[in-house]
C-alpha cells in the first residue's frame, strides 16, 4: 500500500514517540507506551482526508512529545 | 466573578444618584446598569469556534444575542458576559481590558484589533463576526497560536547589548532627543494585530518576521544606547526577513495603539540602504 | 490532552464554569456550520507549515547576504525611479537613438524579471513548495531571457520599440 505524506508523517511521530519511550526508566517504560498507545489509537478513526484534524493532531502530538521526553518525566499515569 | 459585577452595579448606581455625570464615564467590567425603563438592544454576535478535543468537527460561527443596555461598551465586555452568562466554553485570552497588554487580539467585523478597545457598533444593527486572528493556527475558539511569532520576537535580541559599561558606573544615559526618537516605538504591545493582517506575513510567516518583529527591531537599531546596530542590522540583511515587506501598510490600519510599522519598516529599509 | 491547551485557559473555564448559571439560555444559541457543503472552497488549503526547533528557541536567521538585502532593494529602488525619465526621454527629446532603446529595453526587463521573482519569492514560499518553487524560478528565468531575446530582435531588425510606441499611439 502507497502511503500519502500525511500518513508517512504520522507513523513517523509514532515511532519516534515509541523510541522516547526507551529512554525512560525501565519499571515505568510500559506506562508511556501505554499512553502513546491510547493517544493514537482515540484517534485511529479520524477520515483520512481530513487534513485539518490530522495536521492539528500532528502539531499536538509534536507538542506533547517535547513536553514528555524531557527527562525530568519519569513516570506517566 | 459574580459578586464582584454586583457591587460594581451598586457603586454606580449610587454615585449616580450623587453626581450625575460619572455615571457616563463609569465603565464597569460587565454591566452598566441603565435598565428598568429602556427597552433592551439585542445585539447579536457570531462567533467563531472550534473545539480541539474534537478535532474531526468544522470550525462553525455561533450567535449570541445580548442586551446591550446591560452590558458595557466594549466588545470584550460583551465577551466576558457571553461567557458568564450564556456559555462559559467559550475560550478566549483577555488580562487587562484596557490595551495594555495585547492578549484580547483578534478579529473583529473583518479588522484586527484588541477586543478590549473595540466599541461594540451600537448604530448598525448588523450583527458582530468575531474570529481569531487570521492565518494563525487556532489553540481553542479565539485563542491563537501565536508560538512562531514570539520565537520570531526572541531571534532579534530584544534587550540592551553594549560592550562599554556606562560612565558614571550607574546607568546608561540618554540624551532627550535620543529618547524622542523611541516614541511611537517603545508603545508597541506585541499584541500580532499588525503582523496577523499583514499578506507578506500570511505567505511566508516563517522567515519573514512581520511588521511587529520589525517595529521592535527598529526600536533597538535606533536605541542611542544600544551598540550591536550592526549585527542587528547584518540580521536583517537577506531577501526573506525584511524585504518581504511590499509597503502594504496594512499594519498601520491595524494598530490598534495607533503606531505605524510601515514608517519604522521604511525607516530600517534607509538606513539598510544609505548605510548610516 | 491538556497538556496543549494553556494551562491559563484550564483555569479560565474551570472558573467560568464554577460561577455560571445554572439557566442556562439554549434559545439564544444558535450554530451555523461554516461548510455545509462538501465541495472544495474557492481557496486551496495552506501548505504544510513546519515550525523549527522548540518554543524556548529562537526563529532561525538566515544567513546576511547584501547582494539579497539591501544592495538588491536599493538596485531595484534606482531602477524602478530610473525608469521614469527613460521613458520619458525619447518622446521629449523626439529623436530616434538606438542606445536609449537599448537601455530603456533593458532596465524594463530587468525591472520586470525583479518583479516577478519577488512576485514568487512571495506566492510560493520556498519551505512549503520548494519543488514548485524550482519550477517556476526557472520558467521566469527561461521568460526573461526569450523575452530579452525578442526584444533584440525586434530592436535590430524591426522598428524598435520607442518607434512602435509612437506608430500605435498615432494609429
Amino acid at each position: 500500500m502507497r502511503l500519502s505524506g500525511l500518513q508517512k508523517e504520522v507513523l513517523a511521530l509514532y515511532r519516534q514517540c515509541l523510541r522516547e519511550c526507551r529512554k525512560k526508566p525501565q519499571n515505568t517504560r510500559a506506562h508511556f507506551e501505554k499512553f502513546v498507545r491510547d493517544e493514537f489509537s482515540r484517534n485511529i478513526a479520524v477520515e483520512k482526508r481530513d487534513f485539518a484534524a490530522i495536521e492539528f493532531l500532528l502539531r499536538k502530538g509534536h507538542r506533547q512529545l517535547d513536553v514528555y521526553s524531557s527527562p525530568g518525566i519519569k513516570d506517566i499515569r | 466573578m459574580a459578586a464582584l459585577r454586583s457591587s460594581t452595579r451598586v457603586l454606580s448606581s449610587s454615585t449616580r444618584a450623587a453626581f450625575r455625570p460619572s455615571a457616563v464615564f463609569s465603565r464597569s467590567m460587565a454591566s452598566v446598569s441603565e435598565t428598568t425603563e429602556q427597552q433592551p438592544k439585542i445585539k447579536s454576535f457570531q462567533i467563531y469556534r472550534w473545539n480541539p478535543d474534537t478535532p474531526t468537527e468544522k470550525p462553525k460561527l455561533q450567535t449570541y444575542s445580548i442586551d446591550l443596555n446591560k452590558t458595557g461598551p466594549m466588545i470584550l465586555d460583551a465577551l466576558i458576559k457571553i461567557k458568564n452568562e450564556q456559555d462559559p466554553s467559550l475560550t478566549f485570552r483577555r488580562s487587562c481590558r484596557e490595551g495594555i497588554c495585547g492578549s484580547c487580539a483578534m478579529n473583529i467585523n473583518g479588522q484586527n484589533t484588541l477586543a478590549c478597545l473595540c466599541r461594540i457598533p451600537a448604530e448598525s444593527s448588523s450583527d458582530v463576526k468575531i474570529y481569531p486572528l487570521p492565518h494563525t493556527y487556532v489553540v481553542k475558539d479565539l485563542v491563537p497560536d501565536l508560538t512562531h511569532f514570539y520565537k520570531q520576537y526572541k531571534s532579534i535580541q530584544p534587550y540592551l547589548q553594549r560592550d562599554t559599561p556606562a560612565e558614571d558606573g550607574k546607568e546608561y544615559r540618554q540624551s532627550k532627543a535620543d529618547r524622542k526618537k523611541l516614541d511611537g516605538l517603545y508603545e508597541c504591545i506585541l499584541c500580532a494585530c499588525c503582523s496577523t493582517s499583514c499578506p507578506s506575513y500570511w505567505w511566508n510567516s516563517e522567515e519573514y518576521l512581520g511588521p511587529a518583529i520589525l517595529l521592535q527591531s527598529y526600536r533597538w537599531l535606533i536605541d542611542s544606547r544600544d551598540e550591536r546596530t550592526e549585527a542587528r542590522k547584518s540580521k536583517l540583511e537577506n531577501s526573506m526577513s525584511l524585504y518581504r515587506c511590499h509597503t502594504i501598510l496594512n499594519c498601520t490600519r491595524a494598530c490598534p495603539k495607533g503606531l505605524n510599522p510601515g514608517k519604522a519598516i521604511a525607516e530600517i529599509k534607509k538606513q539598510m540602504s544609505l548605510g548610516s | 490532552m491538556a497538556s496543549i491547551v494553556r494551562p491559563s485557559l484550564l483555569r479560565q473555564t474551570a472558573l467560568a464554569a464554577r460561577c455560571a448559571k445554572p439557566a442556562f439560555r439554549n434559545n439564544a444559541i444558535k450554530a451555523s456550520a461554516f461548510h455545509t457543503s462538501s465541495q472544495r472552497s474557492a481557496f486551496l488549503p495552506p501548505g504544510p507549515q513546519r515550525i523549527e526547533g522548540t518554543v524556548n528557541d529562537p526563529a532561525p536567521v538566515p544567513p546576511p547576504s547584501a547582494s539579497h538585502g539591501s544592495y538588491h532593494w536599493t538596485f531595484e529602488r534606482l531602477l524602478a525611479a530610473g525608469l521614469v525619465p527613460l521613458t520619458i526621454a525619447p518622446f521629449a527629446a523626439g529623436s530616434l537613438n538606438p542606445t536609449t532603446d537599448a537601455i530603456l529595453c533593458s532596465a524594463v526587463l530587468l525591472h520586470s524579471h525583479i518583479g516577478f521573482q519577488s512576485v514568487i519569492i512571495d506566492y510560493i514560499p520556498k519551505t512549503r513548495y520548494s519543488g514548485l518553487r524550482k519550477i517556476f524560478w526557472w520558467g521566469l528565468n527561461l521568460a526573461t531571457v526569450t523575452v530579452g531575446v525578442g526584444l533584440y530582435e525586434f530592436e535590430t531588425n524591426d522598428i524598435g520599440v520607442t518607434e512602435a510606441i509612437k506608430k500605435i499611439w498615432k494609429a
